[in-house]
């Protein structure tokens, strides 16, 4: 049997399920999670003490003993109905993320598979914590909803790709208390075909590619992975970040070679790289010398991993005095005060990457996340599809046009 | 470009949709338009089912597994359980498996051959989370 706080009680019981025993017997408890008061502790077995011994000796049901199999076969079709009628059936089902969906009707997502030259059925991959199986049909479906285009489909799926590398560490970071959200870095010329934003206002809302591709993965999160929140996702405070986190580098205005390719890619190649913050800090430095600059986001506090983004003008400083990307990483590791909880040892090359990006301005910013669970960065090269230049013709030219006042 | 809407008209679908919900549909061909919609909760392949273990008539003399993982408060949590055990059944006897790795399974490698020495010793096991 199985002892846990009173709020993950639904959370074990899936995870049993997933391992295929249903019956696993889970008891609640009030005690604190991750409590280190004694009697917070003595007072909580206490009060579970009978039923623990009852779940231990009490003879099994029937369904306990020999549970049914629970064949679930969905239907393609999962509604008729009106707009309105279509957002609320989904918001009920709970496969939305709070915001009106547009209906993935056979039309659209057929218009969003032109965005792959994969099959429909083909498996991208297998969704923890679910095992849900990510064909690029549901990819589909799930980008429609989020209002992504066709363009958008080949990151999705490198996205898809990357979330199931064991390096991720998706499993934990998907569905901690720790509330992580997956950030999405591209690189390569897609960003510019699709109209990434990597400059001014690049993680705030009005940019299609950066909002739609982050909901997307939300969703797909959700409806294949299976991981619903505070049922199976059990963020403690949740995250704004998880409604899209993604961003491009500014390669145009970077003096350095861009993250893609210090990750081993060609430059004319076209990447995601995946990790998983929940924290997000912005400060500007004392000096915008280079060494203000360095000792500013060495005091920061990147730990392992981190995301460490420098502006352009910031970075055109460091390489106008000399100072190559490999320079500035290793002045954080010498001045960084920060250390892993989880690891000895001072801050290490591969714990965190510096990406150059964001407009004009003074401000730097560190998107932290963890280390020390033998996760690391995982970047996938994204594969376009044959008719990828009738798309960008297609779709690349929709842009906000602001008017002036 | 047809069936992708632009975020003016993305906006414009909140308001009709929150209308609708609330039981004001605005008139009009776009609040009419009947859609038949696909489903994105993915499928899953079928996992072979299996029953608990057959549970012991008394923990009296029994050999009780206390399995705490990683986190802080999983051991104390065991501690004190071990301790009601006793208390209550003194001629159990009770063994601790901590599992020291973040999110582990151990029943894979490199442990799988100790989790599974210590399992198989254990008359009913009681997993602590620490959450």
């Amino acid at each position: 049997m199985l002892l846990a706080n009173n709020g993950f009680v639904n959370d074990a019981r899936s995870a049993a399920s997933g391992k295929g025993m249903p019956g696993v017997r889970v008891i609640g408890t009030p005690i604190a999670c991750e409590s280190t008061v004694a009697e917070d502790i003595r007072a909580g077995i206490d009060g579970a003490l009978d039923e623990i011994i009852a779940a231990l000796i009490d003879p099994l049901t029937e369904e306990e003993e020999s549970p049914e199999k629970f064949v679930e076969t969905p239907s393609r079709i999962a509604f008729k109905g009106t707009l309105g009628e279509v957002n609320e059936f989904y918001y009920r089902k709970g496969w939305g993320d709070g915001l009106p969906i547009l209906p993935p009707s056979e039309e659209a997502v057929a218009e969003m598979l032109t965005g792959t030259d994969l099959p429909a059925d083909h498996v991208v991959a297998k969704l923890i914590p679910r095992m849900g199986k990510a064909t690029v049909e549901k990819i589909a479906v799930n980008a429609v909803m989020a209002g992504a285009l066709p363009t958008h489909m080949p990151l999705l799926i490198a996205v898809v790709d990357a979330l199931s590398d064991p390096k991720t560490r998706f499993d934990t970071f998907e569905v901690s208390t720790g509330s992580w959200a997956p950030l999405v870095v591209v690189n390569g010329p897609v960003r510019n075909d699709i109209r990434i934003n990597c400059s001014s206002g690049m993680m705030s809302p009005g940019d299609i590619a950066n909002a739609a591709i982050g909901r997307a993965v939300g969703l797909i999160v959700k409806n294949i992975g299976g991981a619903r929140k505070g049922i199976e996702d059990m963020g403690t405070l949740g995250d704004a970040m998880k409604y899209s986190l993604v961003i491009g580098e500014n390669e145009e205005n970077s003096p350095w070679e861009p993250l893609h390719v210090d990750f081993g890619y060609g430059k004319e190649d076209s990447t995601v790289t995946v990790m998983f913050p929940n924290r997000y800090t912005q400060t500007i430095p004392a000096q915008t010398t280079p060494e203000g600059i360095a000792s500013t986001l060495a005091g920061m506090g990147p730990g392992a991993l981190s995301c460490m983004i420098v502006i352009p003008d910031h970075a055109r400083i460091f390489s106008q005095e000399g100072w190559s990307k490999k320079q500035v990483k290793e002045f954080i590791m010498e001045n960084s005060g920060r250390r892993d909880s989880r690891r000895a040892g001072r801050l290490q090359d591969e714990d965190f990457m510096l990406v150059v990006a964001g407009g004009p301005g003074v401000w730097m910013g560190l998107l932290g996340s963890a280390g020390g669970f033998g996760n690391s960065f995982v970047t996938r090269k994204i594969e376009l599809p044959q008719s990828w230049d009738v798309l960008k013709k297609k779709y690349g030219t929709m842009v906000p046009d602001y008017v002036r006042y | 470009m047809r069936r992708f809407f632009p975020v003016s008209a993305v906006t414009g679908i909140a308001v009709m949709a929150i209308f609708s919900w609330s039981g004001c549909s605005p008139s009009g061909d776009a609040a009419e338009t009947r859609y038949e919609v696909l489903s994105p909760w993915a499928e899953v392949d079928p996992i072979p089912l299996r029953g608990i273990s057959a549970r012991v008539d008394t923990l009296e003399g029994k050999k009780i597994g206390l399995f705490a993982n990683f986190k802080r408060a999983a051991v104390p949590i065991a501690r004190e359980v071990e301790k009601k055990l006793k208390e209550r059944f003194p001629d159990s006897e009770i063994s601790l498996y901590h599992s020291t790795a973040p999110n582990v399974d151990e029943s894979v490698e490199p442990d799988a051959a100790k989790f599974e020495a210590w399992a198989k010793e254990l008359d009913a096991v009681i997993a602590m989370v620490g959450d």
